[in-house]
Formats: C-alpha cells, sequence, structure tokens
C-alpha cells in the first residue's frame, strides 16, 4: 500500500503536451477515479503511475520516494487493461502465477497464493482453464486476480468495465469496489463511463485536456461543479445550459428576466440540472415537446421561455403527453451559474424565478 | 413480364427447393473446379513416382502409370463418396480401410510385376554412371547421394536458423519501435523482395570470388539468406504486430523485464509465424539451384539439386528411371515438412500479410 503523490507532472509527445503539470494527492488506501473524455491524457497519466511511460518532467513520489526512473517491472503495481491483456499461451493458473515468477517466490507458495487470489476473485474452478475458453466476465476477474496477486502497493484499472455487458458491469462494480476495500489497495481507475467513476470512486478527478478541472468526491461534483466542462460531463441526462446576460441583480435569459441572487455581472451561463425541474404552480410556463419513458424515470422536453430545458421526473407513467401546457419550477439552490469567458463556477450565486 | 408476387402468392416450398438445389450445385461446381486444378498439379509428381518404381534401363512405360490410375483415381472418388455419406468416424476409418485394401490388391495384380527398387540403388552405390555404361563414360565422377543430402541440409538447416533469428529480432523491433528511417527500411524491404535476384548473379559471383566465399557451403549460406531477409522480416513484423501491447506492458508490470516480456509473452504469441517463415526459408534452402550452380563447382560441394542436374544430364542419354527415383528422394523432405506444417503455413497467408 502507498500514498502516492504527483508534482507538476507533465507529459509531452514532441511538440504534443498529453498531460500538464498535474498535482495530485492520493493517500494510502484509497480509491481514486481519473475521469474524463477520451484524449484528456487520462491514460497517459496511468500508465506513468504504472512506469511504462516516463514522465517528461515533475515528480512522481510512492510514499515520499520519487519513482520517476524507477522501471515498471520494479514499482510493484497491478494493472487491469481493458483488454484484460491475459497470455494467451498460459492456463488461468500460469496467468495467475506469472507476476510471483519474477519476484522469487518458491513455486509451492506461488501455486498457493494464485489460488487463494483466484478464490478472492471468484475463479478457482477456473485455473486449468486458457483465457480464450473465458468468457469476458471471467477474463476480468482473471486479470484482477493477477494485479492482486503480487499485493502490489497501487494497483491500477483501465477502462475495466468497458468491455462488458450492462449486467455483468453491474456486478463487476461491486465486485471491484468489495475487492479494494478488503485488500486495503490504493487503486486509482481510469475511465470515461461517469457512472463507475460515481459508483466506485472515493474521489474522482475530473481531467480535460491534459489538465485537472476538478478533484472532488462524487457529489462535490455533481453538486458544486468547478466548471462548465465538469458541469456538462457529469449527470445523465446532461445538465440543461442557458446562456444570459447578468445585469443590476436580474438576469435576462432567453426571452424573460430571473431574478439574481448573489453578485455576478456579464455574460453568464446558468445550469439546471433536469432532476431539479419539477411542476409548480406559477413556475416558468411549459409546453411539453417530447416524452421519454425511462423506466422509473421519465424525461421531458419542454419549451420555455428561458428556451428548451430537459427536466426528469420520478415516475413511470407520465403525467403529461406531448402538447400539454403546464408549469414548472425549481429551487435557487439548485440553479448553477458559470462565468461565460472563463467556464468557472461563480460561487454562491444563484437565480430565483420572480415571484 | 413477370408480375411482382404478392406475398400470399410467394411459393416459400419453391423457393427453398430452389436456395437448397443452388447450394448442392454451387458446392459441386466449386469441388469439380478444385479436382480440375490440382489434376495437373498431382499427376506430373504421380507419374515421378511410377516411373522411380517402374522404368527400367533405356525406356519408360505410361502403361503403369494408367493402369495405377485406373485403381487409384476410382479408389479416391470411393473414399470422398464414403465422406459425403457417413459421419460416424468408425464407419468411415473401416470403409477406408476397406478401400485402400481393395485398392491395393488391384494394384498388385495389374502393375506388381513391374515395379521393383532398382533405379534407387544410387542410395547405396554412389558408381551410378560407371554401372550402366561402364568406365568408359565415367567423365563425372559422381560423389555419394549422402554427401549431396548432407550438404543440401546443412545449407537448409543454417539458412533458416539464420533468418528466423534475424528475421525474428528484425520484426520485432521494426513493429515496436519507431526509429528514423522506418518508413523508408519497410518500403526497401518490399522493393528488395520484389527485386529480381537472377539480375544479381554477376555482381555476387564476383562478391564471393573477391571474399574468398566461392565454392563453399557458407557463401551461398549467406546469399540465399540475406535474399530470404527481407520477405521473412516483413512477415515477421506482421505477426508482431499482431501482438497487442497491452500483454507486453503487461508483462513489465508484472516485473519482467523488457527481454523476459519479449522471451516469454510475445514471442509465444507468434509460433506460428516463426515456424511458417522457418518452413518456408527451409523449402527456400532446400530447392535452391541457380545460386549454387554459380557458385558450387567441386564435387563435395553438391547439393541435391546440382546432384539430380548432374544425373540426368549425362551425354549418352537420360536414364529417366534413376532421375525420377533422386527425384522423389530429393522431395521427400519438403514435402514432409509441409503436410506437417500445412495448418500454420495456411494461417500464415491469411494472417500474417495484413500488417
Amino acid at each position: 500500500m502507498a500514498r502516492i503523490e504527483l508534482r507538476k507532472i507533465r507529459k509531452q509527445w514532441g511538440e504534443v503536451v498529453a498531460v500538464e503539470d498535474l498535482d495530485l494527492v492520493i493517500e494510502d488506501g484509497e480509491f481514486v477515479a481519473i475521469l474524463g473524455p477520451s484524449g484528456c491524457g487520462k491514460s497517459t497519466t496511468l500508465f506513468m503511475l504504472a512506469g511504462i511511460y516516463m514522465p517528461t518532467a515533475g515528480e512522481l513520489l510512492f510514499d515520499g520516494i520519487p519513482v520517476n526512473e524507477v522501471e515498471a517491472k520494479d514499482r510493484n503495481v497491478g494493472i487491469v487493461f481493458q483488454s484484460y491483456a491475459l497470455y494467451p499461451h498460459l492456463d488461468v493458473r500460469r496467468n495467475i502465477m506469472f507476476p510471483l515468477k519474477f519476484k522469487g517466490v518458491p513455486k509451492a507458495e506461488a501455486a498457493r497464493r494464485a489460488v487463494e487470489a483466484a478464490r478472492l476473485v471468484h475463479v478457482e474452478e477456473l485455473l486449468d482453464r486458457m483465457p480464450s475458453q473465458l468468457s469476458g466476465g471471467q477474463q476480468q476477474r482473471v486479470a484482477l486476480a493477477r494485479a492482486l496477486v503480487k499485493e502490489p502497493q497501487l494497483l491500477l484499472l483501465d477502462e475495466p468495465l468497458s468491455n462488458l455487458d450492462a449486467t455483468l458491469r453491474l456486478s463487476m462494480r461491486t465486485e471491484i469496489k468489495r475487492l479494494q476495500r478488503h485488500t486495503g489497495v490504493t487503486t486509482v481507475l481510469v475511465t470515461h463511463d461517469q457512472i463507475e467513476a460515481t459508483t466506485m470512486a472515493d474521489r474522482i478527478v475530473c481531467m480535460r485536456k491534459g489538465r485537472i478541472e476538478q478533484i472532488g468526491t462524487p457529489e462535490d461534483l455533481y453538486e458544486r461543479p468547478d466548471s462548465l466542462f465538469v458541469a456538462s460531463f457529469i449527470g445523465a441526462p446532461p445538465i440543461n445550459l442557458l446562456p444570459g446576460e447578468a445585469r443590476d441583480g436580474r438576469l435576462a435569459v432567453g426571452g424573460t428576466e430571473l431574478e439574481l441572487l448573489g453578485a455576478a455581472a456579464g455574460r453568464v451561463i446558468l445550469g439546471i440540472r433536469p432532476e431539479a425541474l419539477r411542476p409548480g404552480e406559477g413556475g416558468l410556463p411549459a409546453t411539453v415537446l417530447d416524452v421519454e419513458p425511462m423506466g422509473r424515470e421519465t424525461l421531458f422536453l419542454l419549451e420555455t421561455p428561458l428556451g428548451q430545458l430537459r427536466a426528469l421526473l420520478s415516475g413511470a407513467t407520465a403525467p403529461y403527453g406531448a402538447g400539454d401546457r403546464t408549469a414548472f419550477t425549481f429551487d435557487p439552490e439548485d440553479s448553477i451559474l458559470f462565468s461565460e469567458s472563463s467556464e468557472r463556477r461563480l460561487p454562491d450565486v444563484h437565480v430565483r424565478l420572480p415571484a | 413480364m413477370a408480375a411482382p408476387a404478392t406475398p400470399a402468392a410467394r411459393d416459400w416450398e419453391a423457393l427453398a427447393r430452389r436456395a437448397r438445389w443452388r447450394r448442392t450445385a454451387g458446392q459441386s461446381l466449386l469441388i469439380a473446379f478444385l479436382v480440375a486444378v490440382s489434376l495437373p498439379i498431382i499427376l506430373p509428381y504421380f507419374w515421378m513416382f511410377t516411373i522411380s518404381v517402374s522404368a527400367r534401363t533405356g525406356g519408360v512405360e505410361s502403361v503403369v502409370l494408367w493402369r495405377a490410375s485406373s485403381v487409384l483415381v476410382p479408389a479416391v472418388v470411393g473414399f470422398g463418396i464414403l465422406r459425403i455419406f457417413t459421419d460416424d468416424r468408425r464407419r468411415l476409418w473401416a470403409g477406408a480401410a476397406a478401400i485402400a485394401a481393395a485398392a491395393l490388391l488391384a494394384l498388385l495384380l495389374l502393375v506388381g510385376r513391374d515395379l521393383h527398387l532398382q533405379n534407387y540403388r544410387f542410395l547405396w552405390n554412389p558408381d551410378i554412371v560407371e554401372e550402366i555404361r561402364g568406365a568408359a563414360t565415367a567423365s563425372i565422377q559422381f560423389p555419394s547421394v549422402w554427401v549431396a543430402f548432407r550438404n543440401s541440409l546443412a545449407l537448409a538447416l543454417t539458412q533458416t536458423a539464420l533468418v528466423l533469428f534475424v528475421s525474428t529480432l528484425a520484426g520485432y523491433y521494426l513493429s515496436r519501435f519507431q526509429f528514423p528511417g522506418r518508413g523508408g527500411f519497410l518500403q526497401g524491404l518490399l522493393v528488395l523482395h520484389a527485386f529480381p535476384a537472377m539480375t544479381l548473379i554477376i555482381p555476387i559471383f564476383l562478391l564471393m570470388y573477391w571474399s574468398g566465399l566461392l565454392d563453399t557451403l557458407t557463401g551461398v549460406v549467406l546469399v540465399i539468406t540475406t535474399l530470404e531477409l527481407p520477405f521473412s522480416i516483413f512477415i515477421m513484423k506482421g505477426f508482431f504486430d499482431a501482438v497487442p501491447w497491452d500483454i507486453e506492458m503487461s508483462a513489465m508490470t508484472d516485473g519482467a523485464s523488457r527481454r523476459q516480456a519479449f522471451l516469454r509473452v510475445v514471442l509465444p504469441q507468434v509460433r506460428v509465424g516463426m515456424l511458417a517463415v522457418g518452413v518456408f526459408a527451409f523449402i527456400k534452402g532446400w530447392e535452391e539451384y541457380v545460386f549454387v550452380r554459380t557458385l558450387l563447382f567441386d564435387k563435395q560441394n553438391w547439393v541435391m539439386s546440382l546432384y539430380i542436374f548432374w544425373v540426368s544430364e549425362d551425354i549418352m542419354g537420360v536414364d529417366y528411371g534413376i532421375v525420377a527415383a533422386v527425384a522423389v528422394f530429393y522431395i521427400l523432405p519438403s514435402f514432409l515438412l509441409y503436410i506437417f506444417c500445412q495448418k500454420f503455413l495456411v494461417q500464415m497467408s491469411l494472417g500474417g500479410i495484413k500488417g
């Protein structure tokens, strides 16, 4: 187990900057997810942690010791690749035993530990199979066992669930979380799937274009996104974003004006989550354009004076049909304002529907 | 004027019947085509074989060929029909054995009296020419066929080993590492492969002469290896390209050094490619004629192709029986190799080139 510290870590491929001045501390035993769209530098960061890439600049510390130049093979890091990367020519037992071969673990003990690791991820009955005879979920478990068998000080998961089908993904999510709690290993998960990040991780690092946009708990990122990017990246269905102009305590959005709570001026962007909207007397007059039933919830596309809004209401049966006229409202605390120029959130500024 | 058939009027039974008929007809046509194409390839070899076991000094009779064919063709056709109508393994084997026994009996009756092994006497008696025509014609003293066989084997095996060693390492390097001139190198390989090697024969001769390698097996090995390498490297690069990066990186985080990862994880994935390249290199060395004819003079340096050339190059007329027998002996090793490795060679032509 280790406390991982990244100090101004930078990775450049020629002129292209993949990761720019990354500062991050991962506490011992913590489960951190690095979340971001493809090309944001999250996998590069992961490979730098693993020792496969060497940082161009900055310092990488494991338990306070610089490991920049320590090779991958000496870092004692377990990694699970998106493709699982099982060795096709070795059976499951040999796959799991493979890392121990290089640590000088006696054969008998290696075999015992392999069985133990297999039991931990429930693949003990598959030990004599070849990887090609396993399903995706089983391969995933074997890859986890192989990463855990060497008792790594850091476990890295590279998009571990994206090749699984929906049900398996759900169970593997719980499984990985259980394993992480059970072993207490410091874990870094890289994903572009916000659900994976929010359900599994203690903290989320949201990245964009090689930079950290925000570090926080899942609630932080959802309720108090630091930037427009985080706000739009987190949450499904995505947040409603409406451009407006703040002046004299009022916010002009679309064809109407809202009451501004807090100090703001100039061009801003108003964000309201679809879940924050609810039907309410005296609210925004709204015309239902489209209804999308989503099981326990229903998504409405509304035409309002603010512009088009998506609203998510619980309940399988829709209270409205397309073409209905009604009114929607929201709590001022659920409104988020961003500066249009800097795309940062304006803290403690909200809007209220005019009385 | 076909009126568009309404769905109700469509005769599904007839459509199914037609599809079935078409499938059968297509399959039969394909098989007939393949048989027709393979006949002209198989027939000469078969004829060669029959000559080698039946021809007597002075003449070649085709009678044995036709009689043998009249037995073997029905036997093969019979086996084909048997295979179509039986799925049961044991009955298939029993049927095949019965057919084989019947064919053997028929062969014995029809051509048994014409068969003899006299033409193979070169295997134990090096003085084949003298025996036939007396010492007067022995302008060329023949070495033992085993000298030529040993030379051929040495040539083919050394060349195979060299080609395998170099092309594996070079293919890996070209596949995995970026270096200046890599693209040009790859294009160069293709150009070299397409370049007609025969045009180099005089320069190579001079080169061998100046370097003192003329009339040595070493020289020939070097020349053939060089000419064979571009294609082999290209094939091996294709196989390495197909090995995912992930398993290599995984091996390195599992504690393997780059060399260990290459030997333990990557190399086993390209076994098939190495086998294919090895077989081709061996056959190439075994069948080589033009360069050995040009670069080797001494009888003790003869390889099998030179041996067969000199056997057929007798001024007093050719003994086709012996030529055919030597040819059968010459073909045997590459034939066996091909039979055993057929599966992998096919895989190479399908899978290796796409890299």
